[in-house]
C-alpha cells in the first residue's frame, strides 16, 4: 500500500483510464486530486484492453466524444510526450455477407450525417487498397480517424504524467465505505480516512458496488472480453481492422505482434474475481480473424487473456452527477471506454469545475436509471 | 472431442513409464508430446532415419528407452506426436494443437509429465552466440549428434556439469575446465550415506569424474563464471571463486579461452500446466525453487490431475520412471482395475528420493547468482530487457513483478517468461528483503506454448452465437 493522502479537493476512485484522465484535467486546472486505487494502477480493464481507437465502430451516441478522444490521445503523445504508442493509421470495417453489406451502408450514412465521413471500398478497389484481406470480405469502409495505441506503455505514460501534474496516486488503497461529511465526503481506505469536497466514481466494472456505498443503484454488468496476441511477424497489414457483423478487432503493432480481439466472451464471475478464456469463443475469435486476414494462420499465438469490462444496461457511458448525492460524480462504463477515456476525463473535469461542457453529454446522465 | 481414461502430457521417462503401466492394466491411454519422437530429454532419440555411428556412449541407455517407446505402440495407447497441449479449458479436458488433428481430449484422469527446463542465470555475455544451456547442449548431442565447438568450458551448478564435461570429452572436444559453483568436494562425506542409497548413480558420477581426470580437465569447485567474452561470438570466459559468505572474490578472477561455453545452473520443473490450472505449489529451497504439492499417489491439489517426474520436482530419470508407474497404478485403481501392490516401487522410490536429497545437499548453490549481473546484462532475451531497464521502471513505479512486466514487456515474448520471470522474482525478493516464496509469479495464460493460429481452424465445433447488438451487455458461458 502506498501512502494515503488525508485530504484532497477531489478524490477519484479507480486508477484506470477514466480515473487517471479525470485526475489529469482536474490537476491541470489547479485542483488537488487524490486517486485511490484498490489494486495496482492500470491493473484492470485499462491494462488488459486492446488499445483500439476505432471511431467507426462506435455507437452513434458516442461518436463526438470518441472523435474528441482521438485528438486528445494524439496530444498526450505529441504535445505532452507521454509514451502512448498512438498511431493514426486508419481503419477498415469489413462486411462478409449480404446482410452485413446493407448494415455497413446504413451505418456509413448515419455516421456521415453526424459528421464522420468514411470511404466505401469493394471489388478491385478493395483488393488494391488492402490486398491482405481474405476473399470472403466483400466490402469495407475506411475511416481515417481510426487509430491504435499500446495500452501497456500508455498506462505507464499516464501515471507518470498524472503524478507530474501533482496528483497523488495511492495504490493498494481500496475504498470500502463512503460517508457524507457536511458539504463533502469521508472515504474509508483500510484504517485511514480520506476527506474530499467532491468525489468521482471511476471504478470501472465495480462502479455499481461503489455507488451502492452511497445508497445509489446503478445497473452495471461485467463483460469478460478476450484478447490473443501473436509472436512478432513481418508486416502483414497496416490498418486497424474491425467487423460490422462478426466480432473482431485486429491490429499489428510496430514490433510485428498481431493483437486479435473484438469482444468475444471469456468465462468467470466478477463477484468471485474469476475470469479466464473460453475455449470455443477463443477458437471462433481466431477463425473470424483468419477469415478476414488469412495470412494470420501462419503466425503463432503466444498469449491470450480475459479482462472485465463494465457496461451499463444500455451500453452508454455512466457520466455525470450521481443522482441524489450532490458533489459525487460518476465516470465509468463507456463501451470502448479506453478509447473515450481522455475525452470523458476532460468533460468530467469541466463538469466538476462548473464550466459549460464543450460536448453534449446529457444522454449519459446516470440519472436515466433513477427510479 | 476424443475420450481417454488417462491422458498423459509428455513422453519422457515419467510419461512413457506411466503409459506402459496404464495400458498393461487395461486403461485407454492418450499420450501427447511436442517432440517428433518419444523419449523426452533423457531418452532423446535422433530423428527417424538419422544414421550416425559415432558417439555411441550416448546410446548406453538406448535399449531401455526403446522398450518404453515400444510400449507407446500398444493398441490401447494413442500417441500424439508433434502435439502441444496448450490449455486445460475445463476440468479433465486438454486442448491440443497438432495441425489438422488439433482438438480436445477429455480424460477421466490426467498425468502431467512435462519434465524440466534449464534454470536461467543471466551473467554478462550469456546471450552471445556460442553460449549454450546444459539442456540445449544435451539436445544437440543426443538429438542431432552435433557438437557446436572445439574448445569448451562448462560452467554453472549441479550434477549435470560432470556428465556434460565427460560427454564433451568423449565427443572429442577439448574441455578447458568444468566450473562448479558449489564447493562439492567438502560436502561429499556428510552426504555419503544418502548417496549410497543409489549405488548405480554414484558409480556413474565416479565414471564421469574419471573421464574428466584422464583427459586432464580441471574441475574448479566453489567457482563461478563471471562473464563470457567476445564480440560476435564467445571467445572465452572469466571465472572467480565464491567465498564462504557466498561473495565473489573478483580479485582472484581467471580466464579461459573457448568457442563453446556451456552454462548449466541446474534444472527447474516446467510448471506451466500446473500453474495454469491453479495447482498448489510449494517453495523448496533445497530442491531449487517451486515444486508441485502432491499426495502419495502424486496427485496434485486439482482433483484427478497427477504430476510425475521432473515436472513436479527435479529428481532425475530413475525417479521419474517410478513416479510415472505409481501414478498410473493409482489411476487404474481409482477406475476399478485390478492393480498389484506398489510396495516394491515405493521402496525403490524412497531410495532415489534419499539419493536426490544427498545430491541436493552437495550441490546447494549460493543464495543467488544476482551478483553476476551488471547494469546492461540482459534479463529477458525475447524482449531485450536489461537489469538497467528493470531498475528504471522499479524506481518510477511501485515495481511489483506484474508492473515491471507490463512496463518493460519482460516475459511477453516467445518464451512466455520461462527464461526471465524467476530472475525478476529473485531481483524483487532481494531488493525488498522478502523471501522468494512470497513473490507470486504471474499465472500463465493459454497457450502454454506458442501454437500456430491455423491449428485452430480444424476442430468440428458448434457455430458461434453472434449477438444482434454486440454493444449491449453480453452473456458468458457458465
Ligand atoms: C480484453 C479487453 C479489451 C478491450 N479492448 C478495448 C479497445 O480496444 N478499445 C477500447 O476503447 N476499449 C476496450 N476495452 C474496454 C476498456 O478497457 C474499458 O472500457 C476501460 O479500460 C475502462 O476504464 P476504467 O478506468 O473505467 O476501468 P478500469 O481500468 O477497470 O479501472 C477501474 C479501477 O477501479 C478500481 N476500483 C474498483 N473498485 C474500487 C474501490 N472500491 N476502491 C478503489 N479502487 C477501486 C479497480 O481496481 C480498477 O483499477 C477492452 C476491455 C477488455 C477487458
Amino acid at each position: 500500500m502506498s501512502a494515503i493522502p488525508r485530504r484532497a479537493d477531489i478524490a477519484v476512485i479507480g486508477a484506470g483510464v477514466a480515473g487517471l484522465c479525470t485526475a489529469l484535467f482536474l490537476a491541470r486546472a489547479g485542483r488537488t486530486v487524490a486517486v485511490l486505487e484498490r489494486g495496482e494502477a492500470w491493473g484492470e480493464s485499462s491494462g488488459a484492453n486492446a488499445g483500439t481507437l476505432s471511431l467507426q465502430v462506435k455507437r452513434n451516441e458516442v461518436l463526438q466524444v470518441s472523435r474528441r478522444a482521438i485528438e486528445l490521445w494524439r496530444d498526450f503523445q505529441e504535445r505532452d510526450g507521454m509514451e502512448i504508442g498512438f498511431a493514426r493509421i486508419g481503419g477498415l470495417r469489413v462486411a462478409t455477407s449480404e446482410r452485413e453489406l446493407v448494415n455497413l451502408r446504413k451505418s456509413q450514412g448515419e455516421q456521415a450525417a453526424l459528421g464522420v465521413a468514411t470511404e466505401w471500398y469493394d471489388g478491385n478497389r478493395l483488393r488494391d487498397f488492402a490486398p491482405w484481406l481474405g476473399p470472403e470480405v466483400q466490402a469495407a469502409t475506411y475511416c481515417d480517424w481510426d487509430s491504435m495505441s499500446v495500452p501497456l506503455t500508455a498506462g505507464h505514460g499516464l501515471v507518470m504524467a498524472v503524478r507530474a501534474a501533482g496528483v497523488t496516486v495511492a495504490t493498494g488503497a481500496a475504498v470500502t465505505a463512503i460517508a457524507r461529511d457536511g458539504e463533502g465526503f469521508c472515504l474509508q481506505v483500510g484504517s485511514e480516512i480520506v476527506g474530499a469536497a467532491q468525489i468521482v466514481i471511476a471504478a470501472g466494472a465495480w462502479t455499481g458496488d461503489v455507488a451502492q456505498m452511497l445508497g445509489v443503484r446503478l445497473p452495471v454488468a461485467a463483460d469478460i472480453n478476450m484478447l490473443t496476441i501473436s509472436e512478432p511477424a513481418p508486416r502483414l497489414f497496416d490498418r486497424v481492422v474491425t467487423h460490422i457483423g462478426a466480432i473482431l478487432s485486429l491490429k499489428q503493432y510496430p514490433n510485428g505482434s498481431v493483437l486479435i480481439g473484438g469482444g468475444w466472451q471469456g468465462t468467470g464471475d466478477l463477484a468471485q474475481g474469476t475470469r479466464r478464456t473460453d475455449y470455443l469463443n477463443l477458437v471462433h475469435n481466431l477463425r473470424v480473424a483468419m477469415q478476414v486476414v488469412p495470412a494470420l494462420r501462419h503466425l503463432r499465438m503466444v498469449r491470450s487473456w480475459a479482462g472485465y469490462e463494465g457496461v451499463a444496461a444500455d451500453a452508454l457511458p455512466l457520466f455525470g452527477a450521481l443522482p441524489g448525492v450532490p458533489g459525487a460524480f460518476v465516470n465509468a462504463c463507456a463501451r470502448g471506454g479506453y478509447h473515450q477515456g481522455p475525452a470523458l476525463g476532460e468533460q468530467m473535469a469541466e463538469m466538476i469545475l462548473g464550466r459549460k461542457l464543450s460536448l453534449d453529454m446529457r444522454a449519459f446522465d446516470p440519472g436515466r436509471f433513477a427510479a | 472431442m476424443k475420450d481417454a481414461d488417462l491422458a498423459i502430457v509428455g513422453a519422457g521417462p515419467a510419461g512413457m513409464a506411466a503409459a506402459a503401466e496404464a495400458a498393461s492394466l487395461g486403461l485407454g491411454v492418450t499420450v501427447i508430446d511436442d517432440n517428433a519422437r518419444a523419449g523426452g530429454q533423457y531418452f532423446r532419440q535422433p530423428p527417424a532415419g538419422f544414421r550416425h555411428t559415432g558417439a555411441m556412449f550416448l546410446d548406453k541407455d538406448r535399449a531401455r528407452g526403446s522398450v518404453l517407446a515400444a510400449a507407446l505402440r500398444h493398441p490401447a495407447v494413442a500417441h500424439w506426436q508433434d502435439a502441444v497441449v496448450w490449455d486445460m479449458p475445463e476440468p479433465g479436458v486438454l486442448a491440443v494443437a497438432a495441425g489438422e488433428g488439433s482438438g480436445r481430449v477429455r480424460a477421466k484422469a490426467i498425468l502431467v509429465a512435462t519434465g524440466a527446463q534449464d534454470r536461467p542465470v543471466p551473467f554478462p555475455g550469456w546471450t552471445l552466440p556460442g553460449v549454450v544451456s546444459a539442456g540445449g547442449l544435451q539436445n544437440l548431442l543426443k538429438g542431432q549428434r552435433v557438437v557446436p565447438g572445439r574448445r569448451a568450458v562448462v560452467v554453472g551448478n549441479g550434477p549435470l556439469l560432470l556428465l556434460i564435461g565427460a560427454n564433451l570429452v568423449r565427443a572429442g572436444v577439448e574441455v578447458a575446465a568444468v566450473v562448479e559453483a558449489a564447493p562439492i568436494w567438502n560436502r561429499i562425506l556428510p552426504a555419503l550415506a544418502s548417496l549410497a542409497r543409489a549405488p548405480d548413480m554414484l558409480a556413474l558420477a565416479i565414471r564421469y569424474r574419471a573421464v574428466l581426470a584422464r583427459a586432464g580437465v580441471p574441475v574448479l569447485a566453489g567457482w563461478t563464471v563471471t562473464g563470457a567474452k567476445g564480440d560476435e561470438a564467445v571467445t572465452g570466459c572469466r571465472v572467480a571463486p565464491i567465498d564462504t559468505q557466498g561473495r565473489l572474490d573478483r580479485a582472484r578472477e581467471r580466464s579461459f579461452d573457448c568457442d563453446l561455453l556451456v552454462a548449466g545452473f541446474g534444472l527447474m520443473p516446467s510448471l506451466e500446466l500446473p500453474r495454469l490450472i491453479g495447482a498448489e505449489l510449494a517453495y523448496d529451497r533445497r530442491r531449487g525453487g517451486w515444486t508441485v504439492k502432491r499426495d502419495a499417489d502424486f496427485q496434485c491439489s486439482v482433483p484427478n490431475v497427477h504430476v510425475a517426474g521432473d515436472g513436479a520436482g527435479i529428481g532425475g530419470a530413475e525417479m521419474a520412471l517410478l513416479e510415472g508407474r505409481i501414478a498410473a497404478r493409482a489411476v487404474a485403481r481409482k477406475l476399478g482395475k485390478q492393480v498389484p501392490a506398489d510396495d516394491d516401487l515405493r521402496r525403490a522410490w524412497a531410495k532415489r528420493d534419499a539419493f536426490r536429497r544427498g545430491l541436493e545437499a552437495i550441490y546447494a548453490p549460493p543464495a543467488s547468482f544476482l551478483d553476476l549481473m551488471t547494469e546492461d546484462t540482459v534479463v529477458c532475451r525475447c524482449e531485450d530487457v536489461t537489469v538497467g531497464d528493470i531498475a528504471k521502471r522499479r524506481s518510477e513505479l511501485a515495481g511489483s513483478v506484474t508492473q515491471v512486466k507490463a512496463t518493460t514487456r519482460l516475459s511477453m515474448g516467445r518464451c512466455q517468461g520461462r527464461n526471465c520471470l524467476v530472475t525478476l522474482a529473485a531481483m524483487v525478493a532481494k531488493d525488498t528483503g522478502v523471501d522468494m516464496a512470497t513473490i507470486p509469479l504471474p499465472r500463465p495464460r493459454p497457450p502454454l506454448r506458442p501454437i500456430p493460429i491455423g491449428d485452430l481452424a480444424f476442430e468440428d465445433i458448434p457455430p458461434p452465437d453472434i449477438p444482434a447488438d454486440p454493444h449491449l451487455p453480453r452473456k458468458q458461458r457458465a
